[in-house]
């Protein structure tokens, strides 16, 4: 199979039919994809994160750290021109830290769904085309990670690191990290289902008759035929990464050196009654980012699936 | 029947010591906890720590304390809390905060099956209508909200905006603001907001769950076959196809049912609720290992039961599916 991107195999299409070997599977998926507004519309709220994200410094009008608002009596006021968000109890403007804590929540997301994919997707891999006792083991493995109180694992973990090292080495890094190796088990399990189905096609045994070596034919011709799930379950993981971390901030146990959405909600905790604006726009930028990526991630599911055909 | 129920509850013991471990790891990684307890206080000596080790009984080897932890579980014993409420023992104290938490999730589960389950049928019945279209984007939108956030939109609007109700605790603090003097009154005042919230959250996912699956299994050939004997309408859907659309949802709920207290600690510190989450929060805060550990035990354990139960549920509904 060709891996290619699907945006520069729609550019060729024209050139693509004509080849002998028809359209890749890939350009039948974007053109799938392309009709969905929702999915699209999903790409775009991403796209805009990124933006922020990329150019924070250009669009922010104030640092994020910026106290002398403070010393200008624009403390807790409500939002206005100057201030399009408002500002916290210290003059800090909302809009600025909304626009810093964009890629705080990127990079937890892609990393912690990252990690968490990587490890299900070996798990899956091995023990779904293995089987036996390497499936009996890592199956027993997951589902000790399945079953056991997900969050409440992870505050213990992140609050014991805090103590560990005062000073926060990697700081949003750990989180990252403990969020990706707790969040890998449901995804295993569908990997493993979906490689159990695929090991028994034909050309697996074609290949192995062939004489091909097991590498080959689980990284050459199993795992591109579990990517689609792959890239639909990455997609979600990484909404729920995102969401993750907001509570985990929220809480009391993120990064207090970053600032990310969750956190700016835990500020504004404190004063719900005075200052509305405090959390509702950092609230608003999580639930847009977590929607977009859930949007994604349907519309890769309908527009990937083999079983639906045009 | 009663094989398969002894090879399941003998299967889930390594699942529990597994969890177990990785929890005890957990609350050992940061090393000696009489050093983080007594890290703040200058004045205490190292005779004191040494009998505070004692007693606790840290000196010991580590597989030692995690035997000695375990022989004392199985007799229903926790341990003593290191700092909260003055060491009293872990199941008072859990206790003590358990049914607030029960009250709430258990009417937020109840609540939002009430709702979903209508909704969701409704929803896959008219496929593309206008109701549909509405109840899945709010749904799926329901799915995006963090909760929290919810919690903090209900606060400001219904009770700094609207002032309709308290956005903090369980109780009030005096007789004389219960609502119509009732104490039962006063619960309910205060449950409101946080119950609504939590069954919105929990009823996003399950209008989605029972539509899809209601989609599902009306598309199939004995619902043909139901509707060409003649039935009405209503025995098809509601006697034929609930039945088994009905199965993913008992999985959902099955799991949501042992996992629920482990979502408390956001919920019940939004509103200051003075439930097993906000005591969970708060030990982690002190690094309280005994009061955490007991938590994170009876969760473990409501989730293994849960599951069961969810599988034995499964036989019920659907005579398909027999035990081996």
């Amino acid at each position: 199979m060709k891996r290619k991107s699907p945006k520069a195999a729609d550019s060729k299409n024209r050139a693509v039919n004509e080849r002998p070997g028809g359209i890749s599977q890939w350009s039948i998926a974007w053109r799938r994809f392309k009709k969905n507004k929702a999915a699209l519309g999903g790409l775009f709220i991403i796209g805009v994160v990124i933006f922020m994200a990329a150019f924070d410094s250009l669009i922010a009008p104030f640092p994020p750290n910026d106290i002398s608002g403070f010393y200008k009596g624009e403390a807790r006021v409500p939002p206005s021109w100057d201030h399009l968000f408002g500002t916290d109890k210290l003059g800090r403007d909302i809009f600025s830290q909304v626009v810093y804590g964009a890629k705080a929540a990127l990079y937890v997301g892609f990393g912690a769904a990252a990690i968490a994919i990587s490890i299900a997707i070996l798990v899956g891999l091995f023990s779904g085309f293995y089987g036996g006792h390497i499936d009996n083991f890592l199956m027993r493995i997951t589902e000790i990670f399945l079953v056991m109180p997900f969050l409440l694992i992870l505050l213990v973990f992140l609050r014991v690191i805090i103590v560990l090292a005062p000073s926060g080495i990697g700081g949003l890094s750990v989180v990252t990290l403990m969020i990706g190796a707790f969040s890998w088990s449901a995804n295993a399990r569908i990997v493993r289902a979906e490689v159990l189905r695929v090991k028994e096609y034909e050309y697996i045994d074609a290949e192995r008759a062939l004489g091909a070596s097991e590498r080959r034919i689980i990284f050459r011709h199993v795992l591109p035929n579990v990517l689609h799930v792959i890239i639909v379950l990455t997609t979600l993981q990484i909404a729920t990464a995102i969401l993750v971390e907001a509570a985990v901030s929220f809480l009391g146990f993120g990064d207090p050196n970053t600032i990310t959405w969750g956190q700016q909600l835990q500020n504004a905790q404190e004063a719900v009654k005075e200052a509305w604006w405090e959390g509702i726009f950092p609230g608003l930028f999580i639930t847009l980012l977590v929607l977009g990526f859930s949007l994604l991630g349907n519309g890769l599911r309908d527009a990937l699936d083999p079983r639906l055909r045009e | 029947m009663i094989k398969y129920i002894i090879r399941r509850l003998l299967y889930l013991i390594p699942l529990f010591v597994g969890i177990l471990i990785l929890v005890f790891a957990a609350t050992r990684m940061a090393g000696d906890p009489v050093r983080l307890m007594t890290g703040l206080n200058p004045h205490i000596t190292a005779e004191a720590k040494q009998q505070l080790r004692e007693y606790y009984g840290l000196d010991k080897p580590l597989y030692h304390q995690f035997s000695v932890y375990v022989w004392e579980l199985l007799h229903g014993d926790l341990g003593n809390a290191y700092a909260i409420r003055g060491g009293l023992p872990v199941t008072t104290l859990i206790g003590q905060y358990i049914w607030e938490t029960f009250k709430l999730q258990l009417a937020a589960l109840f609540l939002s099956l009430a709702i979903s389950i209508p909704v969701g049928i409704m929803s896959a019945r008219k496929q593309y209508s206008k109701l549909d279209v509405s109840v899945t984007t709010t749904s799926l939108f329901g799915t995006c909200i963090p909760i929290f956030y919810m919690g903090v939109i209900a606060i400001i609007i219904f009770s700094y905006y609207l002032g309709w109700f308290p956005p903090f605790g369980a109780h009030s603090l005096f007789a004389e603001r219960y609502p119509f003097g009732n104490y039962a009154l006063d619960e309910l005042w205060h449950m409101a907001l946080p119950t609504a919230v939590l069954t919105f959250a929990l009823l996003a996912p399950v209008v989605l769950l029972v539509r899809s699956s209601m989609l599902e299994v009306l598309r199939q050939d004995y619902i043909l076959a139901a509707r060409a004997s003649g039935l009405s309408e209503r025995t098809v859907v509601y006697k034929h196809a609930l039945r088994n659309a009905l199965i993913p949802v008992v999985t959902y709920v099955g799991l949501y049912f042992g996992s629920m207290l482990a979502g408390a600690p956001i919920t019940e510190t939004v509103f200051n609720w003075p439930g097993v989450g906000r005591l969970f929060v708060e030990a982690t805060n002190r690094l309280d290992f005994p009061v955490l550990m007991g938590i994170t035990v009876i969760i473990t354990l409501m989730t293994l039961v849960a599951n069961l139960i969810t599988d034995l549920t499964y036989a019920y509904i659907d005579p398909r599916i027999r035990f081996e």
